[in-house]
């Protein structure tokens, strides 16, 4: 099952995409992705129901959070009410330490993204905080990158060890599955979704031409 | 700073007031600049002869911030800009543009901790029908370099 | 092709791809004509002097450049609404693409959805947006 793990809607400040018109853009053009993972900033959107979409387009449609830490933007997979509760998802200077512990308190995955990149990537901060403790995958391909944003992604992956996914970044409907993950068996909720990243056993992959 | 006291103090009050003229010669040359070839936004003889929709996006308020809104240190520059069109926007037809603070919120990016601050133009023509309405998103960010 | 009624318009359909004119000569006209004709639109050096890369492609010019491919592809089509968003500048005498596709269309209203973006050689996105576009019926 392919997943693109990293997307936005309009429910984010700079997303431009209607949820049901990613869904048709995926299966009018045949996007080889079986579902996606909105991925708002520094937000959990509780509310939209996104099931009856889902059944429509046969897709697997899951929410999970895009929040900023002084290591970068960090994906939150497994978002709960207790996990919401932990810390303020709208701060833009949350420390990496307590994202991961509330993390492992209440069963969700935390993802550096996009840890290439100036700035809001994991990797511009290490030299400076450290390689920090508690994180076990980041995303190393991101369908926003320019230059050498994901090479240098991969490479403090190779030298960390850590796993890697992928996610398009996508702010607008065609930029939907420009990346995404590929996992072994088949995923239908946010609690299957953490399982098998927990399994460790999924492989990134790039679309980008 | 506090974004929340912020918001409640300065979000959706009008803040400025402007009216606007709107030149034949300004509208042809924006059109012609951007690439327009239809007649109606480059011939001024045209009978539907009006300013490209996005011309909405030029006006700008006399004011950049509400009176007694804090400085923010750092390089502002255009985030982003929506226009929204109900009506054309014609030459020889005043517009009047009120503005408001319509959000306020922080994020990091690229260049770092940046500050964004959303303002909204509503634009009436003289009899007070709505025209259109322009958003402006602003970001502070921290010069570059520093 | 060229757009004259909604049924022309397919799903997925990307608008001929336009090479805008980012020269100085040109932003300079277009600054001027906007009232925005300030020194980091219109000067290398002065932006160059503010920390920026080179003269900037005013945001709201490349929102034009976006209208006019959108207008080139079908004539007679209204913008409804165009939003953009400026990830980053567009530098006055470097080359770009502009490009657009449908994403939606809605026959009972006339109008389709249009996803927007401004890219550079390398084929990153330095503008991106959506538009909502009305093409009616000729009467």
């Amino acid at each position: 099952m392919i997943l693109d793990l990293h997307t936005h809607s309009i429910k984010s400040d700079d997303g431009r995409a209607k949820v049901p018109n990613y869904c048709q853009w995926i299966r009018a053009r045949e996007i080889p992705i079986d579902g996606f993972v909105l991925t708002e900033h520094r937000q959990f959107d509780a509310e939209s129901d996104y099931s009856s979409l889902a059944a429509k387009f046969d897709l697997c449609i899951l929410k999970a959070s895009e929040v900023e830490t002084e290591y970068g933007h960090v994906l939150v997979f497994g978002v709960t009410d207790a996990l919401l509760s932990a810390f303020d998802f709208g701060d833009i200077h949350l420390p990496l330490k307590r994202v991961v512990e509330a993390c492992a308190a209440h069963g969700a995955v935390p993802v550096p993204c996009h840890p290439g990149r100036k700035r809001v990537g994991m990797q511009a901060h290490v030299g400076e905080f450290g390689v920090p403790e508690g994180i076990r995958i980041v995303e190393i391909y991101n369908g926003g990158s320019r230059d050498q944003e994901d090479q240098i992604a991969q490479t403090m992956a190779n030298e960390l060890g850590y796993l890697g996914i992928g996610g398009s970044d996508a702010h607008i409907v065609s930029h939907i599955g420009r990346c995404a993950t590929r996992f072994p068996g088949p995923i239908g909720n946010t609690a299957e979704l953490v399982e098998a990243l927990r399994a460790e056993d999924f492989e990134a992959l790039t679309f980008r031409t | 700073m506090d974004i929340e006291a912020l918001k409640e103090e300065f979000l959706h009050k009008d803040f400025d007031e402007q009216t606007f003229e709107i030149d034949a010669d300004d509208v042809v040359n924006f059109a012609l600049a951007c690439g327009e070839v239809a007649p109606r936004y480059t011939d001024p003889g045209h009978p539907d002869f009006q300013a490209p929709p996005t011309f909405a996006s030029s006006f700008q308020a006399g004011r950049r911030m509400p009176e007694g809104f804090p400085k923010i240190p750092g390089l502002g520059m255009d985030a982003g800009k929506a226009a929204s069109l109900k009506y054309p926007i014609r030459p020889g037809v005043p517009l009047v543009g009120r503005t408001h603070l319509h959000d306020i919120y922080l994020k990091t990016g690229r260049s770092g901790p940046m500050t964004f601050l959303v303002m909204r133009m509503e634009l009436y023509d003289p009899d007070g029908v709505q025209v259109a309405t322009a958003d402006t998103s602003v970001v502070i960010r921290e010069r570059p370099g520093k | 092709m060229t757009i004259n009624q909604i049924s022309d318009v397919e799903f997925g359909e990307e608008l001929p791809v336009f090479t805008p004119d980012t020269s100085l000569d040109n932003v300079r006209r277009f600054a001027t004509a906007a009232g925005w004709a300030g020194p980091r639109f219109t000067d290398h050096e002065a932006a160059r002097a503010e920390g920026l890369p080179g003269a900037l492609v005013p945001g709201i010019m490349s929102q034009g450049f976006l209208a006019a491919m959108i207008h080139r592809w079908a004539p007679e089509s209204r913008i409804e609404k165009v939003d953009t968003v400026f990830r980053a500048p567009v530098i006055v005498d470097q080359p770009y693409t502009i490009s657009g596709v449908v994403t939606d269309i809605d026959e009972e209203t006339e109008t389709v959805e249009i996803d927007l973006t401004v890219n550079n050689e390398a084929g990153e996105t330095r503008v991106f947006g959506t538009a909502t576009v009305r093409i009616a019926t000729p009467a």
